[in-house]
This record gives C-alpha cells, structure tokens and sequence, in this order.
C-alpha cells in the first residue's frame, strides 16, 4: 500500500467514525511496515568538513575525541593538537580546564615535565640572567589573580569566504579562565633590561621535526618592551584554582589579557630580552594582518602585494548565542531564556543587544556579572515567539571604547579577527 | 454493534493521546563511543605526567598520488590537516605545499611533490572533493 492510499483509506475511515484525525489513526490501520516509516532515523554524523562555501554550524564539524586531562572535545587535528570547546561550556563565563580548547603548532609536545630540572630562563639583553624554580614563582612573588578570555587568532575560520587554509574553527577556540601567577614585569625588573633593548621573545617546550632554524623546529613570539600590555602580562601557574593541563601548557604560560592567544606561549621556559626585532617566521609572517579597518582586505589586493601586513594584536569585540542552539524545537508561547557570552580584547562589554527576527530592533539584554575587563562577560534576554515559524535571533556587543560589532566579515589571508554578528535559526512549532 | 463501535473509539482515542510520542526505537547504528582514559599512577617526586596523546589520524581516500601524500606529509602532521580543510582550489594546495618545503623545510621529491599536487587536485578540491 502506497502512503498516499493509506493515507486515503485512514482519511475516509476516520470520516466514517466521526472522529478528528491523528497520526495514531495512520500508523495504527497501516501496519508495521508503514509505522517504522515514521520513526526518526538514526542520528546522522556530520560531515567531517564544510566547503566550499561557509561553515554553517556553531562549532567546527570534527568528531569528538578525548585527550588525557581533557573532556571530549571537537577534535580538528591530532597531531599537532588542535580541540575544539564545545558551545554548551559558553554557558558559564568560566570555562573548565578539561573543557579548554587546545592549538599547538608542532608535534612535539612535552607528557611528562620534571619541576626538579625545569627552569624558566630570563635572559637575553639583561644585567642578570634569571633560572628560576616552579618553587620560586610559587613563593618569590606575590601572587596576581584575574580571569581573561584566550582566544585563538584563528576562531571562526570556517566562517570566511573565500575559505581560507588553516585550522577550520567553529567558534570554540576561545576560552576564559582565572589565570593565577607572576607578573612578568616583576621578572623582567628582576633581570634588568639593558638599555637598547626593543622586544621580549617568548619560547616553551613545544619542538616539531622540522631542521633547527626553521619554524618547523620551533615556535617563538615576542612582544614589544614599550607595550603597556607587558604590565598587565603574569607567568601563570595555575588554572581556575589548579594546575594548568599539560595540553594546556603546563608548568606555566604566558598570560597576555586582551591579545589573541598566539602570544600566550605555553609550558614557557624562555624570556629572552633582544635588542632588535624578532622576524622568525611566527611573527613575520605568520600572525599578520592587513593593516586596514578591521584588518580586512581582498584576494585581489594581497595578490597584486597592496596590503600592507602588521602583527595581530587585541581581540576585537563580539558575542555569542549559546542557547537556545537551534537543535530543537520551541513551542509558541513559551518564554524561552536566550543566554550567551561575549568578549572584547579593547576592555569591558558595555552592551549586549537582542534582536528576533519577528520583531525587529535591537534590544539591551541582561549581562551577567562582571569577572572583569578582559573576562566573557554572559549576557541572557527573555524571549516568547508568538506564532510558529522559522525566527532568527542576533546577538552585538559593545564594548567601553564604544566598538561595536559589524554586521558584516573580514577577509584576511590568515584567517583572523572575524568577529560579525552571530545569528541563530530557531524553529518554533505549534503549540496548539 | 453500539458497544463494539464505543469500544473501537476508546481505544483510538487512547491511541491518540500517544500518537504523536515515538517509543522504544532503537537502531544498531550508532554515533560512535569515547572510552575513558584510565588514571595514571603517580609517585610524589618531580616529575609531572600525563598519557600519551592519542592519534586520531583519518583515512586519505585512496588514488594516485595516496603514498606521496601519506608518507612526507605525516613528518610533521597527520593527515588531519588535509582532511580538515575545506575543498580548496587547486592553486592554494600548491601554494600549501610549496609553504611545507620552502618555508617549514619538508623534504619532498620534486616528483613527489608533483604526484600530491596531483592528488589533492583529484580529491580535495571543489570539484573534486566527495568525502
């Protein structure tokens, strides 16, 4: 029996018993066969890529994987490591640490640390070189606190067109924690930074198989000594309260609020002082962008070499839809609560704005509280979808210096600083 | 004739209330299961440890040019970074792979390199790539 007839034979079945109709009716008069047609399949796996055209999901499309130390999360590459945090952790302004998105350039990448030998190393153009213990950082200095968001210069890659290589980020790659250790400042007074002295290089644990001198070798990143972010920089040792996950950097990292996490040099050992610019390949030309208005250019412009490239720096502003996630349905009528998180690498959010669709505007949502400048700051707006129908919630911020989210993407040759409105389809069925 | 037909229409009308429910199906596929990682036993001296990473290194679709691909591109990366990439056009894989040796000194053959080009050309493109 086709479903049209049976269909057909329930319909005039129901109308001769007088009563209203039902799936029941259907699956009820049509047999089995015809009732295992109406079940759901079976979950399907995502695609393990998206493309050509953009990403259209929350997170990158890999599959999930486990790592020691770490939750199950969305798994890029394995070797060198690249994870995925989940959106659902985007709830909380803290992110776990076994939830905490991982990125390592190369493959080798420390298991196992022994804080009887390790020593992180100040060096370089000082007066006097440092070796300090895990110990010492410990109980040396006096201790600074904050929470900060690291997020990858490379979050929400996948959302650029033309598709761009690298790391094909959802927007997971980003993380806030309460990052607890040294002030760097400190160290580098310690040492006394010679006169002449133009940058601070950074360098940890991590090698590749590469031939020594070539950035396959080795990852290294340095910072301007006249940058005021060095003052807000700390060497951190602990995590929400804990050690740092090895995949996280353990034993310490550098914390570098407001800047994009490829100056957060993990399992740190080396403060090296250098008295002319660095221009190893991972800050030339590696982590460049256009120095135009939001670092976007075209791929007519790079190729005709028109685009002058600058070092990445601070995170520009954005936000984020966590929930509702648009997996299922809404019934109308029902007050649903929106929630999400959003950043800015330029200082505190001032604003979090709300807009549906259906009703159109932007509306001032609700934050949460204030973990500090360069913390998520999560944000939640009531909203009630009258009527059935496919909606389309958007989400800007704010933030002090009066940065506000564009409704439009960048296009850069790495990748980075995308920061567009985000939106979020959401379904809302009948409720009748 | 009344009774059999009250009847008929109580248990629709039952049948109604948990029509719209879909109960009890289950299906042998499935999504796949993580296993946990079992704790590691520590000694209270210096040294810091943690398991192995585990590699998850795809499948690269087999054709000509699979070995070449396999074999220089996993000294520094599985074949994760090519299956994670969106289907790119053929001029950026050979801008990738020209970056591999000149910029990060990968070794590869010159027909080597040829016969990846040519590969990820055949697979990994627009038009070309199918999974």
């Amino acid at each position: 029996m086709t479903q049209s007839s049976s269909n057909h034979t329930r319909r005039a079945l129901l109308k001769t018993l007088g009563i209203g109709s039902g799936a029941f009716a259907f699956s009820y008069f049509a047999g089995a066969s015809a009732f295992a047609q109406q079940q759901p399949s079976a979950a399907k796996r995502l695609s393990p890529f998206t493309g050509p055209g953009a990403n259209p999901y929350w997170n990158s499309v890999g599959p999930m994987a486990t790592y020691p130390q770490k939750a199950p999360l969305v798994l890029l590459t394995d070797r060198p490591v690249q994870l995925e945090t989940p959106r659902h952790y985007f709830l909380d302004p803290i992110t776990p640490n076994d939830a905490f998105f991982i990125r390592w350039h190369l493959e080798s990448i420390p298991n196992e640390v022994d804080l009887s030998s390790w020593r992180l190393r100040v060096e370089g153009n000082v007066n006097k070189p440092l070796e300090l213990t895990f110990s010492d950082l410990l109980h040396k200095f006096k201790p600074a606190t904050f929470a900060a968001v690291n997020q990858c210069s490379g979050n929400s890659r996948s959302r650029f067109g033309p598709r761009v290589a690298g790391g094909q980020w959802g927007n997971g790659a980003m993380g806030c924690a309460r990052w607890t250790g040294v002030h760097f400042r400190e160290l580098l007074d310690m040492a006394g930074v010679k006169s002449g002295s133009v940058q601070v290089q950074m360098q940890g644990l991590e090698r590749g198989k590469g031939p020594k001198g070539m950035p396959s070798y080795e990852f290294k990143k340095s910072l301007d000594l006249s940058n005021p972010v060095l003052d807000e920089c700390i060497v951190a040792y602990a995590m929400n309260g804990e050690p740092l996950p090895m995949l996280n950097g353990f034993p310490v990292r550098l914390i570098v609020p407001g800047y994009f996490a490829t100056y957060w040099v993990k399992c740190l050992t080396d403060v090296r002082v250098l008295d002319k610019p660095d221009e190893n390949f991972w800050m030339d030309p590696a982590y460049r962008v256009p120095d135009t208005p939001r670092g976007t250019t075209t791929p007519a412009d790079v190729a005709a070499g028109k685009v002058k490239m600058i070092p990445i720096a601070r995170m520009p502003v954005r936000s984020f839809i966590v929930s509702p996630d648009g997996a299922t349905k809404i019934p109308a009528g029902l007050p649903v609560t929106v929630r999400g998180t959003s950043l800015s690498g330029f200082g505190s959010i001032a604003k979090v704005e709300f807009s549906d669709s259906a009703r159109g505007g932007w509306r001032e949502a609700k934050l949460g509280e204030d973990l500090g400048r360069y913390a998520f700051r999560i944000w939640e707006c009531e909203w009630t979808p009258e009527k059935p129908g496919k909606y389309s919630l958007a989400v800007r911020a704010t933030d002090e210096k009066g940065n506000v989210q564009p409704d439009e993407g960048v296009w850069n040759p790495g990748g980075y600083l995308w920061n567009k409105i985000e939106r979020q389809e959401i379904v809302v069925g009948d409720a009748a | 004739m009344l009774l059999v037909l009250l009847t008929g229409i109580c248990v629709l009308a039952v049948g109604a209330i948990y029509a719209d429910l879909e109960i009890g199906y289950y299906t042998a596929e499935n999504l796949g299961r993580l296993a946990q990682p079992a704790p590691l036993r520590l000694r209270p001296n210096g040294v810091y440890s943690v398991a192995a990473y585990p590699l998850y290194a795809p499948q690269l679709v087999p054709g000509t040019g699979r070995q070449d691909a396999a074999a220089y591109c996993k000294t520094c990366h599985t074949p994760s970074y090519i299956t994670m990439q969106p289907p790119l056009p053929a001029a950026i894989w050979k801008v990738e792979v020209d970056k591999m040796g000149k910029v990060f000194g990968a070794q590869i053959p010159t027909d080597s390199q040829a016969r990846i080009l040519q590969y990820l050309d055949a697979h990994y493109t627009p038009k070309t790539r199918k999974r």
